[in-house]
């Protein structure tokens, strides 16, 4: 419970007081912030008319001549919406929040390469060495489309983990208690997997660049 | 409540708009019409500052001597490129320009009239100069202001802008970004909407920002820009092409030569040529500068600012084929190079439909009338423009907010001791895109604590950075443990201390009140002086008319007045000048009878003769 900072009401932590409409400044997670259920397949452009409605609502631009607390709950306010938003509207954001907001992390150290891409990336890198060496060497055009080709098939694999992203997000909403688990693997797997794709095809498009400007 | 103004402070000129009704009108000075206050402010032998035309007017001449009667006022042009850079920070052509103390402060101080000057003190002169045009223009006070910044400018920028709002005696309810007040003029007079670019380029710092406006929202995408990158730096170049080698360091023949490529510079927006005839103690410097001369001067510079809408363009995700409209906003839009270069980057016609000088501060009203609750439903989603972070182990920058983020934003983090009984936590925050925290710029250090003595790692405490609406850092942080507030001593790299901006403004209110007291006991000390000469020539010319009574009670009056007038006290001399003049009235009374009788006597002898 707490109080509205411009009439004082009591009531649960939400983004506006009941009463007034005031902004409460309470610490809401996402989905409460922007007046959610915990879904993780989203309408963006529900999403985003929330996200309008109660940034104009909370927005310190319209509290400007109002009480210094009044001022300070509506920061923190929109601070918390802004974040919300961040965090739910990029599907890889989402994932990663929602595993957050259960308590795990996708590790730091988790370094290690997708088994199943470890040979692609592997023979990836060996190329880019090659483009990078040849410099104006005659051969490099060849090499060039090479890399060129690994990068379609690259983008082709990331389109089809977010494929995979989404069919989870909507195995998430479908989940009873105890499926929970092995969703939560399957998640961890394909936020890593979409990690590493697209580490590969920054590197490919900087070696890409660096070819083209010799 | 009282109105808010709109302020636009900018590096070439500066200017003050209010809502009138729908619209936001600019206030023009009610005496001379003028709508653009120069940003130009000089410091006077005596110490005083004056700002605008006046301040032009001390200035060193291209065709003629110093003013007569005025001994080297040091006249500061673009005093926003000094704001918020300590010394070390002074790009080299800066440096050059003027006298410097002290070049490792945390603050860059001008060297004038026996003083020290801060550039939030001279750019306070600009803003009670505006205050005042608005006030005697309006008949209103002027309190409560909406001040507009570069996007691009970092913390101890807005920070300077905020002091030197505070130094004018104005509460800046807040720092606007000049791209997006832009977009709010436009938006409000246009009806401009979709993803639109706004392409800033004024006189000392350049801007781009990509927004997306839609019924009323006002959602900035990205942003990007050089905040040392202006018209200045293509006047800068014109004149080291005119100036010969041997006068590139002199000061006075560097300024009368800007002047000319200034104005060549303008002249060249709207004729294909312009001639530059200036006499410089014997040397003579007489040139026709046409467009194709000035284009290549200026090419490595609008190079620059297009670098700048890539980045941006990138940051947002977007190419130039997805913008609806591009706006043009600064005096160095109007260059014919600058359109054919962003209208062939952008591949279409820019808008430029709302004068590019006065835009910014239109917008700046506009949001001046978002805060008073008078434009209905808009919305500002603002961004930072650089990124947040932390130093850590190996000098590194750990990033916590991003750039790009929307604003209001907040970062928490969770800090911890690595030694027993280790009573306080040092961080480090900066801003910036580098890898290395040495690489960015130092926002503040600050301390946590005091913790209690306890064995290393166990302490937890919640710092949360939270960048406000004006794009400032604000910084709180928690004991998790107790939940109890720590008290944050932030230390700030650069800028004014409150203590010192608190000094600034006691001193300057005792300035006041000491200027006035002085006026009024001169003027006091006038009128006794006039009266104690008069007295004693009549005392020895009509003697005859006073009796010994009446002389004795003159001369103790007079007395009373001189002893007075000694201890310099305005209000006693006031009185007893008043004292004075009643005592001797009689006496005054027969001076003139007698003066009458005598012309009346010396006329009837010439009338009888």
């Amino acid at each position: 419970m707490i109080r509205c900072p411009k009439c004082s009401q009591a009531q649960a932590a939400q983004l506006c007081c009941v009463k007034c409409g005031s902004p409460l400044g309470a610490d809401l997670d996402a989905f409460a912030a922007l007046g959610l259920e915990r879904n993780l397949v989203i309408d963006l452009a529900r999403l985003e008319r929330s996200y309008h409605e109660r940034g104009r609502q909370v927005h310190p631009d319209r509290f400007a001549s109002d009480s210094p607390s009044v001022r300070a709950a509506s920061l923190k306010s929109t601070a918390n919406l802004t974040r919300s938003y961040r965090e739910l509207r990029d599907p890889v954001n989402r994932g990663l929040y929602w595993l957050e907001l259960h308590g795990r992390k996708l590790s730091d150290g988790n370094q290690s390469v997708p088994s199943d891409l470890a040979a692609t990336v592997f023979e990836i890198q060996g190329q880019l060495a090659e483009l990078r060496e040849a410099g104006v060497a005659a051969h490099v055009a060849d090499l060039r489309n090479g890399v060129e080709r690994q990068r379609l098939e690259v983008q082709a694999a990331l389109e089809q983990a977010f494929a995979e992203l989404n069919a989870n997000f909507a195995l998430w909403d479908r989940a009873t208690e105890g499926g929970e688990k092995g969703l939560f693997e399957a998640l961890k797997s394909v936020l890593a997997r979409i990690a590493y794709l697209r580490t590969l095809l920054r590197d490919i498009g900087r070696a890409l660049e660096i070819a083209q400007a010799a | 409540m009282d109105r808010i103004f709109g302020i636009d402070l900018g590096t070439t000129n500066s200017l003050i708009a209010v809502m009138d009704g729908d619209a936001p009108r600019v206030i023009a000075d009610a005496a001379t019409g003028r709508r653009l206050l120069p940003s130009v402010v000089a410091i006077k032998p005596d110490g005083s500052l004056v700002a605008g035309q006046d301040a032009i007017a001390l200035e060193p001449r291209a065709d003629s001597e110093t003013p007569d009667g005025v001994e080297n006022a040091i006249v500061v042009r673009s005093i926003k490129r000094y704001m918020g850079l300590g010394g070390a920070d002074l790009a080299p052509e800066d440096r050059k320009r003027y006298g410097f103390a002290d070049m490792d402060s945390l603050v860059v101080r001008f060297k004038a009239a026996g003083r020290e000057f801060t550039p939030p003190e001279l750019s306070a002169e600009i803003l009670r100069e505006l205050k005042r045009r608005a006030e005697s223009a309006l008949s209103e006070t002027v309190k409560r202001v909406v001040i507009t910044v570069p996007a691009y400018f970092d913390d101890g920028q807005r920070q300077a802008t905020r002091d030197a709002g505070r130094l004018a005696g104005l509460d800046v309810v807040r720092l606007l970004n000049e791209p997006t007040a832009a977009s709010l003029a436009y938006g409000l007079n246009q009806q401009t909407e979709g993803r639109v670019a706004v392409y800033d380029f004024g006189g000392g710092t350049f801007d781009v920002s990509i927004l997306n406006i839609k019924g009323g929202i006002f959602e900035v995408l990205a942003t990007n820009g050089d905040t040392h990158l202006g018209g200045d730096d293509i006047d800068s170049a014109l004149t080291e092409a005119l100036l010969p080698e041997s006068l590139r360091n002199d000061r006075e023949a560097w300024s009368r030569v800007r002047h000319a490529a200034e104005a060549a510079k303008q002249e060249l927006s709207k004729s294909e040529s312009a001639t530059v005839d200036i006499n410089l103690d014997g040397e003579r410097i007489h040139r026709i500068i046409n467009r194709a001369e000035i284009g290549r001067l200026a090419a490595p510079l609008i190079d620059r600012t297009l670098e700048c809408c890539r980045r941006a363009l990138s940051d947002a995700s977007l190419t130039p084929a997805d913008l609806n409209a591009i706006v043009l906003v600064g005096g160095s839009t109007r260059m014919p190079v600058v359109r054919e270069r962003v209208k062939e980057f952008f591949g279409r016609d820019p808008l430029c439909s709302l004068n590019p000088d006065e835009v910014v501060a239109l917008g700046a009203a506009v949001q001046a009338g978002v805060l008073m609750g008078t434009q209905g439903d808009m919305l500002l989603l603002d961004v930072v423009p650089l990124s947040l972070g932390i130093e850590t182990m190996g000098g590194l920058l750990e990033r916590l907010i991003h750039r790009n983020t929307t604003i209001p934003t907040s970062a928490t983090e969770m800090f911890t001791t690595s030694a027993d009984n280790q009573t306080h936590v040092d961080v480090h925050v900066l801003q910036g895109e580098r890898e290395l925290a040495r690489d960015c710029r130092s926002l503040a250090r600050f301390k946590l604590g005091p913790l209690q003595g306890q064995p290393a790692g166990v302490p937890r405490v919640e710092v949360t950075f939270l960048v406000d609406a004006n794009g400032i850092l604000n910084v709180t942080a928690r004991d998790q443990r107790t939940g109890r507030e720590h008290s944050v001593d932030v230390k700030p790299s650069y800028g004014l201390t409150d203590d010192a901006i608190e000094q600034m403004l006691e001193e300057s209110i005792d300035l006041g009140e000491e200027d006035v007291e002085q006026r009024l006991l001169i003027a006091a000390r006038n009128d006794a002086d006039q009266l104690l000469n008069a007295l004693r020539r009549q005392l020895g010319e009509y003697a005859d008319l006073i009796n010994e009574a009446e002389r004795v009670k003159i001369a103790e009056a007079v007395a009373g007045l001189e002893a007075a007038y000694q201890r310099e006290d305005r209000e006693l001399i006031g009185r007893l000048v008043e004292e004075l003049n009643e005592i001797t009235t009689p006496f005054a009374e027969r001076i003139m009878d007698h003066a009458i009788k005598l012309a009346l006597e010396k006329k009837s002898i010439e009338e009888l003769a």
